[in-house]
């Protein structure tokens, strides 16, 4: 889209008006000018660094964002350039100042994207694909294949991957022991967490079963467990998809969802409340929690019992896979040569199979390349922490080459997502189960089609 | 307006009446308490939140599951300075600082201007003029800071001090406010300076201002509350941490919270940090704020 | 008045007045102008750009969410604007009749228009924080079952009372000094003919105080429209599930979380429109119940 003739005008007018002194000329200009240039992708503009050291934009709380912070303080010990790791929040946070970050010609030199909102970042025509950045003796070969399957576009590397996961479920083996229930048999469907819970709650050991964060990457992690695609087009990855997809196994979850609720044994933590339901758990209000492998590390330290993780519980018999995405680094196109070398450097610094280590042991995001997984198994690291293999088994169980495993690739994802997430509680609070479940349907559909249409 | 400053007379006038109702003396006397207690409880009431805000802000963690918990704890240094330190607060509450300040002085002279052409001088279309900037009321930042985005980041000010003062430096409240004060200037005091050949210059800064001290005090007292408190625009165009006010850096430091890293008392030690400011200012100088409030509704 | 206009130049004049035209055209007028010629276009991430004329509107009106927002918007304004009135001219009254103290009071009573809106709502949510908060084991005892993270009625509540909260100070200092100019004779008049406090608030007071009312019943519709921003952004997200997703917020997540610009824009229209609307109003009741004097 770069190349149509009025956002080079209009790109051309943007670099003209920096400075205070044109403010009066856009006054002018600017009514009679194209409206193209006020969405600001535009093509291959020029982007200033945020500032003189390399910025990093990331979405890693807390403990997580300590051990990015080490991370950027053992590279510059070792390459001698400097880097900031900015905490933004949360993805969403990180894709907002991504996508206005373009708009002021300011921005990051490395962007933590979650893989939901890939597309977005796509989109913007602004991306440089990190092969091209990557110093020439790198080796992509050494990502998983699952890995790279959804990180390469076009045969090139777009993004880094970098912290990758998928949802797991979290049992308190202590509450289950008291409870009578056999912590070494967890629940493997949400029938069994149903009676799980009933159990639980019934000998009064917790005041509820489960609970997750009512966020859409759990939803899609049913669908692709159960085999079964988000919307037409392979999830967006083979065209343009034109219809969000509610099969009888959604049908099947949203009524399980419901009677949960209705009968105490889930609690809602609250929209992209990943944070609560973590500390329901913690707390042992809940026995059972969903939530992203991500967290085994503070889980193990944070709670005063015994905790298991174990694969993610599925609607039917059926265990496809899980969804594969995480989150990677994007760098912007537009600065100097010089700065991409030493992006190049800090990348191939945090793809190096010791930091790796360092990052999946201090954090419980999965090794993403065959030698960091080597080294971790030179060391018997997964027999001493079976907890941390546990997504791991569970993605090298899935089947890949299933599309249903192939993370949504949508232009408006976060229409989709946003209406996922709210139609979820609607679904769970309302009696006519169908109705609802198809107004969520024809909700994202009209997204999809308003987008694509 | 003159309301406010009429306390004491009010006073004399109360007690002189009770003086005079002796005989009633319990009913009244019954009634005062009962007002004093219904008003402690009311003032109470709007103060606990803030009262349990600043008593967490002291505590470790700041889990407080009961009211038997809201008891001071002893980390008052130590989370205080986490925050301002670790968290970058005392850079927020500077740029917030240094925003608020720059807005103050830029609008104050803007609008005294502004207001001194349209109240002293012979100009043609001055209604017009008036209605030009008083029509600007209807333009808040929140109808226009989509746009307002594209401009700024199309100048290149993003994550810059500019981009967070420039846009607010026109000031219709303020011109408004300016205008009715001077126009309740005696017209005498300003002829005589027409007599006496003082230009406009000097005619503001003699006699124009320090005649208006109290307002121009209550004015900047109100801007300088406005400005500390802006939380959508520079949650918009700013996104270099470094260049964040505190605002932002609250919420900020909320979803560290969320996600399960930091404790509420430090959360509440920032939130005790960012109200502060505003504060002292209301509080030191509620009277001249209180006028110039009054003279906007007019 | 004519006899202040001491000067003549016009080119001083221009001088004086450029700094702040010039302002307000670039940084107001201008972006208000570009949002209403956008509003006219399809404009979205991803997308080429489009005129489409009136059909971001004719969206915006056949849109079940959108209606559905601006009657929540509504009803949230309403709710708002009575809380927080009621309130405060309470407050005020009390302050009004109190004999020793009074100064002390007025300032307990008004500082909360010091409150930084984002302050206000993360206190507030620690307060009745599900899990967590001080008020939520009192509130249980009482039988209210604090889900407000998940309870979209209960959401709604707790948004609502935070921003009535933060606003109290604000309408205090309007209604006393309406109140204190109330001439003493008439509270006299009302003592001696024993007309108890609250009947003397409500029919002898009130009346008087419309236009002060009037005013604040306005700048008080504009705060819930646009003020509540940070309290929505903080607090709930506009969830759970658009329960608290008022106009402006909505208007934020069409831009920056949908990057749907040429929607936005239509949105903002609207929004102008209805403060357009508020002014207008404004204007015309404070044109007949108070002696304009410009």
């Amino acid at each position: 889209m770069g190349s149509d003739e009025p956002y080079d005008r209009c790109v051309s007018r943007r670099r003209a008006l920096k400075g205070a002194g044109a403010a009066v000329t856009a006054g002018v200009v600017g009514l009679s000018g194209c409206v193209g240039d006020d969405g600001g992708d535009s093509g291959s503009g020029s982007v200033d660094p945020l500032a003189d050291e390399l910025t990093v934009w990331h979405a890693m709380g807390g403990q997580l964002g300590e051990t990015l912070d080490q991370i950027a303080a053992d590279f510059q010990d070792e390459a001698d350039i400097e880097v900031t790791m900015q905490f933004q929040d949360s993805y969403e946070d990180v894709l907002q100042n991504t996508i206005s970050g373009f708009d002021s010609g300011e921005m990051a030199d490395m962007l933590q994207v979650d893989s939901l909102f890939a597309q977005q970042v796509l989109d913007t025509g602004e991306i440089r694909p990190v092969e091209t950045i990557l110093p020439d003796d790198f080796d992509t070969d050494d990502f998983l294949d699952n890995v790279t399957d959804f990180f390469v576009i076009d045969d090139e590397l777009a993004s880094m991957p970098f912290n990758n996961s998928n949802a797991i479920m979290y049992i308190n083996r202590d509450a289950f022991a008291e409870a009578g229930l056999d912590p070494d048999d967890p629940p493997s469907t949400i029938a069994d967490v149903r009676a799980a819970s009933e159990t639980l709650v019934g000998e009064g050991v917790t005041d509820y079963g489960i609970t997750w964060p009512n966020h859409v990457w759990f939803v899609e992690h049913w669908y692709s467990l159960e085999g079964e695609l988000m919307t037409d087009a392979e999830n967006g990855h083979t065209g343009d998809p034109s219809q969000f997809r509610a099969p009888d196994a959604v049908t099947d979850l949203y009524d399980w969802w419901r009677g949960m609720e209705e009968d105490g044994l889930y609690t809602n933590p609250g929209i992209e409340a990943w944070g609560e339901a973590t500390s329901l758990f913690v707390e042992g209000n809940c026995a059972m929690l969903l939530t992203s492998t991500a967290s085994v590390a503070g889980l193990i330290a944070d709670s005063e019992f015994e905790v298991d993780a174990v694969p993610y519980p599925t609607i039917s018999e059926t265990r496809v896979g899980p969804v594969i995405g995480g989150a990677s680094f994007y760098v912007p196109e537009g600065f100097s040569e010089d700065r991409y070398d030493e992006i190049g450097q800090l990348l191939e610094f945090m793809a190096d199979p010791s930091v790796q280590v360092d990052w999946h042991k201090g954090t419980g995001y999965y090794p993403i390349t065959e030698s960091s997984l080597e080294e971790l198994r030179s060391e018997n690291w997964f027999e001493e922490n079976p907890n941390y293999e546990t997504a791991l088994n569970q993605l090298r169980n899935g089947d890949a080459s299933d599309p249903a495993t192939k993370r949504i690739l949508l232009g408006p994802a976060r229409q989709v997502q946003t209406t996922v997430q709210d139609q979820s509680v609607d679904i769970i609070g309302s009696s006519d189960l169908e109705g609802s479940i198809d107004d969520m349907q024809e909700q994202a559909t009209a997204e999809l089609e308003d987008y694509y249409g | 307006m003159l309301g406010l400053i009429q306390y004491p007379a009010r006073l004399l006038r109360a007690t002189k009446r009770q003086t005079a109702a002796l005989a009633l003396p319990d009913r009244r006397d019954l009634e005062t308490i009962g007002l004093h207690l219904l008003l402690v409880g009311s003032v109470l009431l709007i103060v606990f939140p803030i009262l349990v805000a600043a008593i967490v802000s002291t505590k470790q963690t700041g889990i407080v599951t009961s009211l038997a918990d809201l008891v001071p704890g002893g980390h008052v240094v130590e989370n205080y300075r986490t925050v301002l330190v670790d968290y970058q607060f005392g850079r927020f509450m500077w740029n917030s600082f240094l925003m608020a300040t720059v807005i103050v002085i830029g609008k104050l002279a803007l609008s005294i201007f502004a207001a001194t052409a349209i109240v002293y001088y012979d100009l043609p279309y001055k209604d017009l003029l008036f209605l030009f900037i008083l029509f600007t009321l209807l333009l808040p930042v929140p109808v226009r800071f989509i746009p307002l985005f594209q401009l700024v980041a199309d100048m290149g000010w993003t994550n810059s001090m500019l981009a967070i003062t420039v846009p607010y430096l026109a000031s219709a409240t303020t011109v408004f406010i300016l205008r009715q004060h001077f126009l309740s200037i005696p017209s005498s005091i300003v002829e005589t300076a027409k007599l006496d050949g003082v230009g406009p210059l000097k005619f503001m800064a003699f006699v124009l201002l320090p005649m208006s001290k109290g307002i121009l005090v209550g004015v900047s007292v109100i801007m300088f509350v406005f400005a500390w408190n802006q939380y959508l625009w520079p949650l918009v165009i700013i996104n270099a941490e470094a260049d964040q006010v505190a605002q932002v850096g609250l919420a900020l430091l909320e979803g560290d919270v969320v996600g399960g890293e930091v404790s509420w008392s430090l959360v509440m030690a920032g939130s005790m940090l960012t109200l502060l400011p505003p504060l002292l200012l209301l509080i030191l100088f509620r009277k001249p704020l209180l006028r110039a409030f009054v003279i906007q509704q007019k | 008045m004519s006899s202040r206009e001491i000067y003549t130049d016009r080119r001083t004049a221009g001088l004086l007045l450029l700094p702040t035209i010039l302002v307000s055209l670039v940084f107001l007028y201008y972006p208000a102008a570009r949002a209403a010629r956008r509003a006219l276009y399809s404009s979205q991430l991803g997308l080429d750009d489009e005129f489409v004329g009136f059909e971001n509107f004719a969206e915006l009106l056949t849109s079940g969410g959108y209606r559905s927002r601006l009657l929540l918007t509504v009803g949230f304004a309403a709710v708002v604007v009575a809380g927080v009135m009621a309130v405060a001219l309470l407050l005020t009254f009390l302050v009004h009749e109190v004999g020793t103290g009074k100064s002390i009071y007025l300032v307990a009573a008004i500082w909360p228009y010091a409150l930084p809106p984002a302050v206000a709502a993360l206190v507030f949510i620690f307060l009745v924080h599900p899990t967590l908060g001080v008020l939520s084991g009192p509130l249980a005892t009482l039988g209210v079952d604090l889900d407000w993270f998940a309870d979209g009625r209960q959401a709604f509540v707790v948004v609502t009372v935070a921003a009535i909260w933060k606003q109290i100070g604000y309408n205090v200092i309007f209604m006393i000094a309406s109140m204190n100019n109330i001439p003493e004779t008439l509270t006299e008049t009302a003592r001696l003919d024993g007309v108890g406090r609250l009947r003397r608030l409500l029919w002898v007071y009130v009346p008087i105080m419309t236009p002060t009312l009037f005013f604040l019943v306005i700048l008080n519709t504009i705060y819930a429209f646009f003020g509540t921003f940070a309290f929505i952004d903080i607090m709930t997200g506009g969830g759970p599930s658009g329960a608290t997703n008022i106009l402006i917020f909505d208007l934020y997540q069409e831009a920056f979380d949908f990057f749907n610009w040429g929607l936005a824009s239509a949105k903002s229209v609207v929004l102008f429109a209805v403060v357009g609307v508020l002014m207008y109003v404004q204007f015309r009741l404070t044109d007949k119940y108070s002696h304009y004097g410009a």
